[in-house]
């Protein structure tokens, strides 16, 4: 009876959905443990703490916000390949929203201040932050229009703004790299309150994303919407606007995304920023149980699967592995966890346990 | 009666609508080039078009096949680099180039059969299965090598080298004359062969199949599921083929070659009229797919004006068009089920506006390019030549005790001056027919000096970059000379290479020097 109990309790957390990228997340940070010495190690400096762990965090801040957009959009059905690109769009408006003299033909007496006073910008923060958040929610209106009304096919819908949307960054700083001068826009990316400042946001879109969907019935729609469109049209769901809805938020995260991204560098780097993030995001929703086909999703398991992803980058870094070669590691790594998720692999296994047991 | 004879035969022939338009959108595309460029009436330029892209044709037959069944492939532009990159490093070890190119296709193959299993009998979605090939590919270049190997194999040499000239256009005896290389003889063979693959064998027809119900093709007895694996087989052989003739084409391999490859390959299957939910589609149309991307580079480039990320704007924005114009037909296909009475009528009224629609929306795309052209080039009369530096003078300036020269040529009045700038605070500016001359105080110059190093300017971070510029940008030279070092770096504006902190050293010095009265 007793032992029944406890099984029913052991089902009821392997079940769970965040069962699996917690035990990858786990197993990576083990690897660590064992191969990669002081990788736990935490500093504290001037009342700020930094460490490996620490950098998980903070370098993984982009791809969580990615994911969180991603979740939504992965759970109607559909993917969106284009939240690199937007990346590198709002990167762009907001570097040319500060230093827009960088594309005068004539050197103008900002130039100077801008370099020498860290407190000079041309637009204040708040409008900086406003604009590019309010352009990338466009471009992610833009795909959720060609989805939704347009019925193409999302990935399709989603890779015509990835093609489009650097050369529309290029467009709009005139290809110039732009510098951020501005010192209250790096904080964003490389200010430290005890913890760095990146966690803060990740922590309110998180709270945020989770209010709106799970305090509201919003989360419900879109799990309907992506277990069968149909379905949830006929029982009165406007799986439509439920789309524009999911789209559009997840042009907002890459948005948001962009601008840490920027804030990091203090560059507007069309050409680089966001460059293959995309399929991070993706990655790190798939890891975190959403099916790519739609339906139930999980916003925090998502996000382990984004630190999992991190996690997997930084120790490779930590040993050694050259940064470009460490995608083939990560391939490695999506390949396992997709067949680990795979039916027909579960089935497999579990014929095998079955076996024994009866032996 | 003439109109009903239309008609009928518009209907017969719909599945042909969206290659007719590929067809007919490059032919006008070419024209409207040549209309406007006198150089683009060279014939040679037309053979360019096959000459720059055979690995693009032979990845996209690949993709086509893919795609016919309602597939994707993404992991193109991944074994392409390693093709590139595996070849290179092994012709370096000494391995015999026949041997290599063999190993390469067989890698091919079998890295397409293993994704092929893995979406075939493990249920992997294409999408998520070709990325992580991707992935890996791409990363093992980087185990093999960081940087570039260039391939000095003699056989190599020959491949790239040899051009068979085109009869009629060209003079057997001096050997001059347009020609095409042996990589486009060898991209038709391969595009021929898919040709009579697809259409004219059982896996050809059951790719077809597939593409058009799965279900159905696996009720009917098709040989499902091995056609899918065949198929990215196929795709990975076509691949490799297409990584071989790259590195034969630019003499060698790195991991960051076709970088977005794949997308390229999808933008030109789609406009080649396959759809991307399969089932319909033609090999032909791929070949017009690909020769719609080359006719927008070489326009763009002979534009001289607009800058290269036109072409991704341009390329985005067919793709959005031939996607829209597939579509419209999709949903005109099940709006009338099968009724022939009924869908002839109302075939003949809306066939006219689907081809109205598209077209126009074509023809609306072209002429936004050329207005915009056109306002252009009325501004700006000519591209200026590219001018080496002047670096006998530089450096003479630098030598009689300059601390810092800057040369900017080029731009709408294709300018080309030359300053001077002394410790004392003496700036002298050249300009070939007028001098200007300044006296600033030395403490701005020292001011100015540690500026540019602050920035960075002895540091790996200030590269040359050269290229052609964009017709009415300059470009740049700038020789520093700073506490024992001196250093000269180019650049050009309008394009994307040049290091950030370059335009910041330009302000610096442009607050400084003085102006030439003509100058803009």
């Amino acid at each position: 009876m007793k032992q029944s109990k406890t099984s029913s309790v052991w089902r009821k957390i392997t079940e769970s959905k965040l069962f699996f990228p917690f035990s990858a997340l786990a197993l990576i940070l083990l690897f660590d443990l064992i191969f990669v010495p002081n990788f736990f190690a935490i500093q504290l400096r001037d009342g700020n703490l930094y460490g490996n762990v620490i950098d998980i965090f903070r370098s993984g801040s982009t791809v969580i916000l990615l994911a969180i957009g991603m979740t939504l959009v992965i759970a109607t059905g559909g993917v969106d390949l284009s939240v690199g690109a937007v990346m590198a769009i709002a990167a762009s408006i907001a570097a040319l929203m500060m230093n827009p003299y960088v594309l005068a033909t004539q050197l103008s007496p900002e130039t100077q201040r801008l370099i020498n006073d860290p407190n000079f910008t041309n637009a204040p923060l708040w409008a900086v932050i406003l604009v590019t958040l309010f352009v990338a929610s466009i471009c992610g209106l833009w795909n959720g229009i060609l989805v939704a009304y347009g019925k193409i096919q999302p990935m399709v819908a989603t890779l015509i703004l990835m093609i489009a949307g650097r050369g529309i960054a290029q467009l709009i700083t005139n290809g110039v790299r732009i510098q951020i001068f501005y010192d209250p826009y790096s904080f964003i990316a490389n200010g430290w309150l005890i913890v760095p400042f990146p966690l803060y946001i990740v922590a309110f879109m998180f709270v945020l994303t989770w209010f709106l969907t799970r305090r509201t019935a919003i989360a419900l729609f879109i799990e309907s919407v992506g277990t069968n469109a149909r379905s949830s049209f006929f029982s009165g769901i406007d799986e439509k606007r439920i789309k524009l809805l999911a789209y559009t938020f997840c042009g907002f995260c890459a948005g948001m995304a962009g601008l840490v991204a920027s804030s990091n560098i203090k560059t507007s780097d069309a050409n680089n920023i966001g460059l293959t993030l995309e399929l991070d995001a993706i990655l790190a929703v798939v890891i975190g149980g959403t099916l790519m086909a739609g339906g139930r999703f999980s916003l925090l398991a998502s996000i382990i699967g984004a630190l999992v992803m991190q996690a997997t980058t930084l120790s490779m870094y930590a040993l050694g592995v050259p940064a470009n070669a460490v995608m083939a590691i990560k391939g490695l790594v999506v390949i396992l966890v997709i067949l680990l998720y795979s039916e027909q692999v579960r089935e497999f296994l579990r014929r095998v346990t079955t076996q024994k047991k009866e032996a | 009666m003439m109109n009903k004879n239309m008609a009928a035969f518009i209907s017969r022939n719909r599945r042909f609508i969206p290659l007719f338009a590929t067809g007919a959108l490059f032919f006008l595309a070419y024209t409207v080039g040549a209309l406007n460029y006198q150089g683009m009436r060279d014939p040679q330029i037309f053979l360019n078009l096959f000459r720059t892209s055979p690995f693009l044709l032979i990845a996209a037959i690949g993709g086509t096949f893919v795609i016919l069944t309602g597939g994707i492939d993404l992991s193109v532009g991944g074994v392409i680099a390693l093709t590139t990159v595996a070849s290179a490093a092994l012709l370096r070890a000494g391995w015999d180039p026949w041997v290599v190119m063999l190993l390469m296709l067989m890698m091919g193959i079998a890295l397409g059969a293993t994704i092929g299993g893995f979406i075939t009998y493990l249920k992997v979605q294409p999408f998520i299965a070709t990325l992580a090939a991707l992935w890996v590919t791409r990363g093992l270049c980087f185990f093999i090598s960081d940087d570039s190997i260039s391939i000095d194999s003699p056989i190599y040499k020959i491949l790239s080298q040899t051009k068979i000239l085109i009869p009629g256009l060209s003079n057997p005896i001096t050997k001059e004359g347009d020609y095409i290389s042996l990589l486009v003889v060898l991209a038709l063979v391969v595009f021929g062969l898919a040709m009579y693959i697809a259409h004219y064998t059982p896996f050809g027809r059951t790719v077809y199949a597939i593409g058009g119900n799965e279900q159905s093709a696996r009720l009917m007895g098709l040989p499902v599921n091995t056609t899918k694996v065949l198929v990215y087989t196929l795709s990975g052989f076509c691949s490799a083929l297409a990584g071989i003739t790259l590195s034969i084409y630019v003499g060698s391999g790195h991991g960051l070659y076709a970088q977005g490859f794949e997308l390229t390959v999808i933008a030109a299957v789609v406009m080649g009229g396959t759809m991307l939910t399969g089932g319909a589609g033609y090999v032909f149309g791929t070949l017009f797919g690909v020769l719609i991307l080359g006719v927008t580079q070489t326009l763009i480039q002979f534009n001289g004006q607009l800058s290269s990320w036109w072409t991704n704007i341009v390329i985005g924005a067919l793709t959005l068009v031939f996607i829209g114009v597939q579509s419209f037909l999709a949903a005109q296909k099940t709006r009338q089920p099968g009724s022939q009475a009924k869908g002839g009528l109302l075939a003949t009224l809306r066939k006219p506006k689907t081809l109205l629609l598209g077209g126009g929306a074509i023809v609306v795309v072209i002429l936004a390019v050329f207005v915009l052209n056109a306002t252009k080039t009325g501004l700006t009369p000519t591209a200026c030549e590219m001018k080496p530096f002047r670096q006998d003078q530089a450096a003479s300036l630098i030598k009689a005790g300059a601390v810092l020269a800057y040369e900017r040529h080029g731009g709408p009045n294709c300018i080309d001056e030359l300053y001077g700038v002394y410790p004392d605070g003496q700036i002298k500016g050249d300009q070939g027919d007028e001098k200007v001359e300044k006296q600033a105080t030395a403490a701005e110059i020292s001011a100015l000096l540690s500026g540019i190093d602050k920035l960075g300017w002895f540091t790996e971070e200030f590269y040359s970059t050269s290229h052609t510029p964009c017709g009415q940008c300059y470009t740049y030279f700038i020789s520093v000379s700073y506490q024992g070092q001196e250093k000269t770096v180019q650049a050009v504006d309008g394009g994307t290479d040049a290091p950030a902190d370059y335009w910041q050293v330009v302000s610096l010095i442009n607050g400084v020097i003085p102006h030439f009265t003509s100058a803009p």
